[in-house]
């Protein structure tokens, strides 16, 4: 088996499976109760708090039930507190739970703006700064595109947010990006990032908000007040400890880059007529996990289950969106043409992928598209 | 006095000797359809009963998809000799009712002491004289408050209309062409609905299919089966027919190639399960393949007869019927149309079918489809 799908979710390693597994079975107590094993628990999460703090230099960090709803809080919790109807600007190729949140905003009159992205997908700098104004609020971009692994450039929006509107929030989602490409929230100042654990071998059900240097979002759940009063729900920790464990064992060093490069170039030679989609993938705007072509005239969904026969798991775009028929809003946004965006596939990698896995992915690719290629539309 | 369901049954009245038959039929298929709610099902004086289940609504709901069925009453049985309790019980089932109402009598026991125009009259004043919002309107009434004098007496108000048909297994067997998309499920339906037992052949096109399209199309059977009383879904293996096709084969041709390959093999399926017909949920002229003529080229190469239920349908008739029956929404969900690299671009509309035959020699159709039959793959659902 070859699974090449890391981007919808990824294997829980071992430490991880053992931590939670500890965390269900010895240290079960609930963090608010006032016998000691119950503050072990609550000690468990502080640490873990530490961890991520320290990994993104924030300056707080909440735990929520993953991605979606990290960006849901830094989104409708942020717009909630402020009184006047400024702006929120969300880039094109945003995840549906940042777009669909800002589209929420809008629907509550708020004045919402797209950012557009180049045909690599990435933020137009110049178009961004033309939309910037003094009224904008909250700026919501994702740190590395799930799709085609654009890495967007965070640093300079930072710098052109701090001449246009320095009273803007800049929220980040960094499902994609956490661990995977270095973000210090300090250096860039970013206000708020968002992580999941199931994207870096922990489990799923748990992510986190990390913030800096700012008020903290407004409650979406309300209740007994846990996480600061910004997150109510008893703790999920077995999550927490997995999480924990996750980022503990994340292989920082390793060789996905190289790894990426090497099917790609297997791709290409065998297959000349691939097109990438997204930042060449040996450019620095190009995430070392991820690698999006196409493979006109087959089919996307069609050269997915021909890899399956093959043992070899890809994706097509965000696996959130293949229950609806359309072609990506994210290619779309790129303006990637019709036949190419319907032939796109998402090969996601992560840091335990050995060379021997890759060869054979690429092998089946060629084998694959060599008979399914010859049944183009007549 | 106790809750009961009667059930009323529609075209079988019209049947003469036969009668026992489908009746007998009918009551097994209601009870099948109740057996999760330990109901009694008994068939008395021309009515089926139902009685002491769990619970009557979902005894309600079953039963409306039971074929054969043309409504059902949640009705009180009570003992006759009391007249008075049967006026008050009347009352009470009025209540939570407003507008016009008529009392309806029956007496077919004509021992009675008073006969239906005196039962519908005092029942209907008693109710009056509790209820004086209420009006009487003998033409046009909001409620009818049934009364049945038989061996007891019947009160009944609602009446909920049910699937109505033939009582499935009462006319034989049909195989359906089931394709995931609108309108063969509502063929299916409709062709099960005349009693009609029901197996259906899927066409499988992996990798250009995948699990969740195969899933989808069993999803759909799950939903005829209700009705259907169980469906076998026979899944063909049909990657190699179509790249065969496309690659040996005219591609003007190539979608009436694949229909002649598809009738060819259902007619094999149908062979070995026993169905005298195939079904398919074509209708004229709604796409290249279903134009008269080819409807005509594809019917040759079958040598049982094909029904096409649909066939005088518009699109949104059918689409119509389909939510009706509950299966539109799942013919909606998106994992089927991954097989369009097969359609041309052009498909012939006026074929021929000598010329068709001509376009498929290449092809060596005998063990192709021998294959496909063979590695058919069965669910039951």
């Amino acid at each position: 088996m070859c699974y090449l799908d890391n981007s919808a979710t990824t294997r829980p390693s071992r430490p991880v499976v053992e931590s939670v597994t500890k965390s269900m079975t010895e240290g079960f107590y609930n963090p608010s109760a006032l016998y000691s094993p119950a503050v072990a628990a609550e000690k468990e999460i502080t640490a873990c708090r530490k961890l991520i703090r320290a990994e993104l230099n924030a300056d707080s960090v909440v735990f929520v039930s993953g991605g979606t709803e990290a960006n849901n809080l830094a989104i409708l919790g942020t717009m909630l507190q402020k009184r006047d109807r400024g702006s929120v600007l969300f880039s094109a190729v945003e995840h549906p739970s940042v777009r669909e949140a800002c589209l929420r905003l809008k629907s509550q009159g708020h004045d919402v703006k797209e950012i557009p992205v180049d045909a690599r997908g990435i933020i137009d700098l110049e178009a961004f700064q033309s939309i910037l104004s003094p009224d904008t609020r909250l700026i919501c971009v994702m740190h590395v595109n799930n799709e085609t692994g654009a890495v967007q450039p965070i640093g300079e929006m930072s710098l052109l947010r701090q001449t246009y509107c320095p009273q803007a929030l800049l929220h980040v989602d960094g499902v994609q990006g956490f661990l995977r490409v270095p973000l210090s929230m300090t250096q860039w100042n970013v206000d708020s990032y968002s992580l999941s654990a199931h994207k870096i071998h922990g489990p799923k059900g748990i992510g986190a908000l990390a913030l800096r240097g700012r008020k903290a979002p407004s409650p979406l759940m309300l209740g007994g007040g846990q996480e600061g009063n910004i997150r109510s729900g008893t703790e999920n920790t077995p999550g927490i400890a997995g999480l924990q464990a996750a980022v503990e064992n994340y292989p920082l060093a390793n060789n996905m880059h190289a790894l990426k490069m090497k099917l790609f170039s297997a791709l290409r030679s065998a297959i000349p007529a691939i097109r990438v989609n997204g930042p060449a993938p040996d450019s620095p705007s190009a995430a070392p996990h991820i690698l999006n072509v196409s493979f006109p005239p087959v089919r996307s969904e069609t050269m997915l289950h021909a890899l399956e026969t093959k043992k070899v798991y890809v994706g097509i775009g965000s696996a959130c969106s293949t229950r609806k028929k359309q072609t990506s809003t994210v290619l779309s946004a790129m303006n990637v043409p019709a036949d190419q965006a319907q032939s796109a596939i998402r090969f996601s990698l992560n840091p335990y992928i050995t060379e021997k896995e890759i060869d054979f992915a690429a092998d089946a690719c060629a084998q694959q598209y060599s008979v399914l290629c010859r049944f183009e539309r007549r | 006095m106790r809750n009961l369901i009667m059930v009323r049954y529609g075209e079988i009245y019209l049947k003469g000797q036969n009668r026992p038959f489908f009746l007998k039929l009918l009551v097994s298929r209601i009870r099948d359809a109740l057996r999760c709610q330990h109901a009694k099902v008994w068939l008395n004086d021309s009515r089926i009963y139902v009685s002491d289940f769990d619970s009557q609504d979902e005894c309600i709901i079953r039963l409306v998809k039971v074929f054969g069925v043309h409504s059902v009453c949640p009705a009180v049985e009570m003992d006759k000799s009391n007249f008075e309790d049967i006026c008050k019980q009347a009352t009470k089932m009025m209540e939570g009712l407003h507008g016009t109402f008529k009392v309806q009598a029956r007496r077919s026991d004509k021992r009675f002491f008073m006969d239906s125009p005196q039962i519908n009259a005092a029942v209907g004043e008693y109710i009056l004289t509790s209820r004086p919002d209420l009006q009487v309107d003998v033409r046009k009434a909001d409620h009818l408050m049934n009364i049945e004098i038989r061996d007891n007496a019947y009160l009944y108000v609602k009446v909920i209309p049910g699937a109505g048909g033939m009582p499935v297994g009462s006319n034989g067997k049909a195989a359906l062409l089931l394709s995931g998309g609108i309108d063969s499920p509502v063929a299916g339906y409709m062709i099960a609905k005349r009693g009609v037992e029901l197996c259906a052949v899927h066409f499988y096109s992996f990798p250009y299919t995948g699990e969740r399209a195969k899933d989808k199309v069993l999803d759909l059977a799950r939903i005829l089966s209700v009705s259907a009383c169980g469906v076998r879904v026979y899944v063909v293996p049909f990657t190699e027919i179509q790249m065969k096709i496309h690659e040996l084969c005219p591609p003007d041709y190539t979608t009436l190639i694949m229909r002649r390959c598809m009738m060819r093999i259902a007619d094999r399926i149908a062979e070995k399960a026993g169905a005298q017909v195939l079904v398919t949920g074509e209708s004229i002229g709604q796409v290249a393949s279903q134009t008269m003529d080819a409807l005509v080229c594809t019917d040759a190469v079958s040598s049982r007869p094909v029904f096409r239920p649909l066939i005088g349908f518009d699109k949104v008739d059918i689409v119509a019927y389909a939510k009706q029956i509950g299966t539109y929404e799942t013919s909606c969900l998106p994992y089927e149309d991954c097989c369009t690299v097969f359609t041309p671009k052009h498909p012939v509309t006026h074929p021929k079918i000598d010329k068709t035959e001509l376009a498929e020699a290449p092809l060596e159709l005998q063990r192709l489809i021998n294959d496909a039959v063979e590695n058919v793959e069965i669910t039951d659902v």
